[in-house]
């Protein structure tokens, strides 16, 4: 009898380490009026912010569940508390973050990427940013990387707060694009100006660490014309027995000829529902790039999506997605061409393992506008035993002749073939398994920055027992 | 008549794109049942006009050869459903041409080595409406199912093609291969392709792929450079989409039927193939 090729877990440990919280600082938990005033008084909500938060309730509670995806019967948001009080406000200086938290950012090699290699950091931790600093020569440049609260009290942004805020994914989008609406805290503002092309990338990390809790955050970013940038987001939490919920906002607007690449790797713990939405603008001759790594939570909803506004601009999504046991992750990329000559590429894998399920779900539209447009889907899966899940459902839309558009998907387990291949060249069978699966998986782990594609190398570490047949 | 769901897409999916379902009112169907014996070989044409139901049951080593002709151009809705035994094949071809018709097609391959090899072709053009849900349902251990389709539309025509191939637990050794090619010719059409396919099965092959849109455009100058103008490349192009379906038609009545209702001349070169 031989055994099968036993592909590792993630390890956890390096983000399963957790301090404790005082619950004074704990808003009730659930979502009611009540709580959403409190929310609104202790971030000093501007009025048109106050209104648009209980207008987002009042949404909430009229928009039923969605019927498709991923199961969340085990969410219940009367027991999700909503808001944590921050220890300390927002800091531009290391060493006044509080010791616990300044224990978990260093534990996760957060001030050590910044010092190596990034152009600024911000760090939110439960609901509040702690820390968020911008390197002088990006900010000479004109370039803006703050928390969300600050920018909205800032008379220099306000307006642009005012006139961005929820506008590409409006609280009528869905249930929790309503609950964020409603009890969103956190997050980051960027902004880069006209033809200022950052050439170091910036970094935000939201940490939940409390239990029972969900993470709200919102992150606004805009690049004006042939400006560029490289955002990442990183995303953690310890393990608890309790729910805890991750329902961000992402909204991004890619001016004229600019260029943004938004790196995201998820590694949420598996008690965690992660409902996030992303979505891009993209006007004339401007590209957006996502590149995602969905690892984490016990089920996710995440489908980040780009509108193609004006003529040539382009879109593409990289991803890979990593289910194991107790997961149920449904992600995948929606993009919608609604201008001429405009191009997209959607480029997925996923691994499914231990009884993880995983899903792929896309939506490419090619609008009546989008003529000469160009798309092109490819997503691969590789189920390595027989009690896991993965399923592939993409849906092409196109309501113009004048275009192309074409759509791969494989499922497979490891080809026989391939293994007789490699072991003809002298590698050992083990070798040979170890060898495919880390290939299935690089040309989304190559566009990844450099300290996050070694991370995910760990992550699916392979381990051999014996004779493998 | 009552308001029904028809072609519910086995998994549904965002709500947005509208494919989840057809909602449809319907009369009764007429349900036909055909039975084909072990070791048995049928073969039948249908000429489909309105509602119709049709069970198939085909036992070990049997052998079913259906073709299906939609040739109506009016209101119409189908259904059929195929099970396979052990080393049972069903090939199934289908020619849809014009009016507005819902069609679901749910084959279950339950039996070892089952095959199911399926051609679809489909013109519209006008205001032409039509909804296919073709369900592959893998249970049988190195069961094949191959799915092709090819179509062509025109005028205001809209299509929605969903084809899913299901691998369910046990279904060791199954492949399953499914692709769907569509030339578009009037800048009004809507053609939507969901190609799903559902595993819960390690030891299988799943291939999927969809091509829309124009004629590749190095074809097109291979094709001008020898002289022949763009409207007729597509001419000639859309009608060899649907020859390759056509020419898997055994039965002379069914291809001379359908000729004529494409407008074709009967007896040109494609139908002596």
């Amino acid at each position: 009898m031989s055994n099968k090729t036993q592909v590792g877990d993630i390890d956890r440990s390096l983000y399963d380490f957790r301090y404790d919280e005082d619950e004074s600082d704990f808003l009730d938990s659930g979502i009611t009026p009540e709580i959403i005033a409190e929310i609104s008084k202790e971030k000093n909500d501007p009025d048109w912010m106050r209104e648009f938060r209980l207008k987002s309730l009042g949404i909430y509670n009229r928009t039923p569940m969605v019927e498709w995806g991923a199961s969340i019967e085990g969410l219940d948001i009367d027991n999700i508390v909503t808001y944590i009080r921050p220890k300390s406000r927002m800091n531009t200086d290391w060493d006044s973050v509080p010791e616990d938290i300044k224990n978990t950012f260093e534990k996760l090699g957060i001030p050590q990427a910044e010092r190596e290699s990034l152009a600024g950091v911000g760090a939110q931790y439960d609901s509040e940013l702690v820390y968020h600093n911008v390197r002088e020569e990006a900010a000479q440049s004109g370039v803006v990387y703050t928390d969300l609260e600050s920018a909205m009290h800032d008379p220099k942004y306000a307006d642009i707060i005012k006139s961005h805020f929820m506008k590409l994914v409006p609280p009528t989008d869905h249930k929790f694009a309503a609950l964020h609406g409603a009890v969103w805290s956190g997050g980051s503002f960027v902004y880069v100006p006209k033809g200022v092309k950052l050439d170091i990338p910036l970094q935000s990390y939201f940490r939940l660490n409390a239990k029972g809790a969900g993470q709200f955050e919102h992150t606004l970013i805009i690049l004006e014309e042939n400006s560029s940038l490289h955002f990442i987001e990183g995303c953690s939490a310890p393990k608890y027995y309790e729910a805890g919920l991750h329902a961000g906002c992402v909204e991004l607007y890619v001016g004229k000829g600019a260029s943004l690449r938004y790196s995201t790797i998820e590694n949420w713990s598996k008690n965690m529902y992660n409902l996030n939405t992303k979505r891009a603008l993209v006007e004339e001759g401007g590209k957006i790039e996502w590149v995602s790594g969905s690892f984490g939570s016990h089920v996710s909803y995440l489908y980040p999506m780009s509108i193609l506004n004006g003529r040539g601009a382009s879109a593409e999504f990289t991803g890979i997605t990593f289910a194991g046991e107790g997961q149920d992750l449904d992600t995948g990329a929606k993009i919608v061409h609604n201008a001429p000559e405009t191009s997209s590429y959607m480029n997925t894998k996923s691994i499914s393992k231990s009884g993880g399920k995983s899903t792929f779900r896309s939506l490419v539209v090619i609008g009546e506008n989008a003529v000469g447009a160009k798309s092109s889907v490819n997503c691969e899966s590789l189920m390595l035993d027989r009690q896991s899940r993965s399923d592939t459902i993409p849906v092409i839309d196109v309501r113009t002749d004048k275009c192309d558009v074409g759509h791969e998907a494989k499922i497979g387990r490891i080809s026989d073939a391939s293994i007789f291949y490699l072991m003809s060249r002298g590698l050992s069978e083990e070798d040979a398994r170890a060898m495919i699966v880390r290939g299935f998986a690089d040309n989304v782990s190559k566009e990844l920055p450099l300290e996050y594609a070694v991370e995910m190398n760990n992550l699916i570490k392979l381990e051999m027992h014996g004779s493998v047949g | 008549m009552a308001e029904t769901k028809l072609n519910i897409l086995p998994v549904p999916t965002f709500a947005s794109s509208g494919v989840n379902f057809v909602r449809r009112e319907t009369g009764e169907f007429s349900l036909t049942k055909i039975d084909v014996a072990k070791n048995d070989v049928q073969t039948l044409v249908q000429y489909i006009t309105d509602s119709t139901e049709t069970a198939v049951t085909v036992a070990d080593n049997g052998r079913l050869e259906l073709v299906q002709v939609f040739d109506s151009r009016e209101k119409c809705e189908a259904k059929l459903g195929i099970t396979l035994g052990d080393n049972a094949s069903g090939r199934l071809t289908q020619v849809y041409i014009g009016g507005d018709t819902v069609s679901e097609i749910v084959t279950k391959l339950v039996g070892y080595g089952s095959q199911f090899d399926t051609k679809i072709g489909y013109q519209l053009d006008g205001s032409d409406t039509l909804d296919i849900n073709l369900v592959a349902e893998h249970s049988g251990r190195k069961s094949i199912s191959e799915i092709a389709v090819n179509g062509v539309q025109n005028g205001s025509s809209s299509k929605t093609f969903k084809g899913t191939i299901d691998f369910k637990n046990g279904a060791v050794g199954a492949v399953g291969g499914e692709k769907e090619d569509v030339i578009l010719m009037n800048d009004k059409v809507r053609s939507r392709t969901v190609p799903v396919i559902l595993c819960a099965e390690e030891d299988v092959v799943g291939n999927h792929g969809a091509t829309v849109g124009r004629i590749d455009e190095h074809h097109i100058f291979y094709m001008k450079s020898r002289g022949i103008p763009e409207d007729k490349i597509y001419e000639m192009a859309a009608r060899a989409k649907l020859t390759s379906v056509i020419n898997c038609i055994a039965d002379a009545d069914a291809k001379e039927r359908i000729a004529k209702a494409l407008g074709w001349e009967v007896g040109g070169d494609d139908d002596e193939q």
